[in-house]
């Protein structure tokens, strides 16, 4: 049995059977019958379960004369993505907003859940920033796609047709260490940090571990960041066309 | 000279020796890992704080020159940094891994 924080440990004390049948309906066959969620899952759901909530109360608040709190942030979130944005992207920024400020609100929460006791950072577990990698990743090939249709063939192709034999293989494994570095980043970082807060608090455990808290916490802010910033500039190259 | 080359025969001997040492307690590689981590995640993090240093300092030169290219200048530093920083990390991860 895995070391399971006090919400995995409620919902796999109440879940454990329909996840175990909807898992073997899939043929995946988990390592611990008992307990087939992991703290990572868990703290997904609630951060999931966290920004569904804070959307309907922001939607449900909506109002011109008296902007609540609740509407003041969500304001202020969205004028920051958006200025990141129309400054990455450019012109016709607005259809990936929603996305891009998902993805960065999600992180950021996952991120900074890892400063709370009692609950763990779901992105030091290397599956999820693999997860919001891959999805990264089809996001703006899809897009691509999208604006420049077949023409998007030729981003790979390079400058002069005839270097296109050696600059396919090139730009392929380049776009797939997109994905490795977007995760490896994310991950590595939440790690380190958590693990360089637990070596200080196991030497000198009053006082010492908490400069090293804060340099998480703007470690764990900055690295939302420059996800979102990383996956708007991949959307600005892949839909840009080309004079 | 002469002292020079007694010094250098001692090591190659040393290093010849290790092994034979080694052979007791187990595989040879499992007892140089911990140190090849540590030198590797030494000379990857300050390799990685030269760079990070160089970028930051010419990053605050060229505020100080034109304080009105601030916003630009911030998202590209922190891209920079990002990228240097995952290097460090590259190596981070692959002593996690593997070294036990």
């Amino acid at each position: 049995m895995p070391t399971q924080l006090l919400f995995t440990r409620i919902l796999n004390a109440h879940f454990a059977a329909p996840v175990d049948a909807l898992l073997r309906t899939l043929h995946v066959h988990p390592t611990y019958p008992e307990a087939p969620m992991t703290n990572a899952f868990a703290m997904e759901l609630l951060v999931f379960c966290g920004l569904l909530l804070y959307f309907v109360v922001v939607r449900l608040s909506l109002q011109v004369e008296k902007p609540t709190t609740v509407q003041n942030f969500a304001e202020m979130t969205h004028e920051f993505v958006s200025g990141q944005a129309e400054s990455i992207i450019g012109h016709g920024y607005q259809r990936f907003l929603s996305y891009l400020t998902v993805l960065g609100m999600f992180i950021l929460l996952s991120n900074l859940m890892g400063l709370v006791p009692g609950l763990a950072s779901p992105t030091a577990d290397a599956v999820v920033p693999l997860g919001f990698a891959i999805l990264t990743f089809l996001y703006y090939h899809y897009h691509g796609v999208r604006v420049n249709g077949w023409r998007y063939v030729k981003q790979f192709l390079g400058p002069v047709w005839w270097l296109a034999w050696l600059l396919l293989p090139i730009e392929i494994i380049s776009h797939l260490a997109r994905m490795l570095s977007l995760t490896v980043r994310l991950y590595a970082n939440m790690l380190a940090g958590g693990l360089v807060t637990l070596a200080f608090f196991s030497l000198i455990p009053v006082f010492v571990p908490i400069p090293f808290m804060i340099l998480h916490l703007l470690v764990a802010l900055v690295q939302a960041f420059v996800f979102m910033a990383l996956a708007m500039s991949y959307l600005s190259l892949s839909t840009s066309h080309d004079h | 000279m002469r002292t020079l080359q007694y010094i250098f025969m001692t090591l190659s001997a040393l290093l010849l020796a290790t092994p034979a040492f080694a052979q007791g307690s187990g595989d040879a590689a499992s007892i140089y890992a911990p140190l090849a981590a540590g030198i590797g995640m030494g000379i990857a993090s300050g390799l990685c704080g030269i760079g990070q240093g160089k970028a930051i300092a010419s990053s605050s030169e060229a505020v100080a020159r034109n304080p009105g290219a601030r916003p630009a200048i911030f998202l590209f530093l922190m891209l920079g940094l990002a990228f240097i920083e995952s290097l460090a990390l590259f190596t981070f991860v692959i002593i996690y891994l593997f070294v036990k």
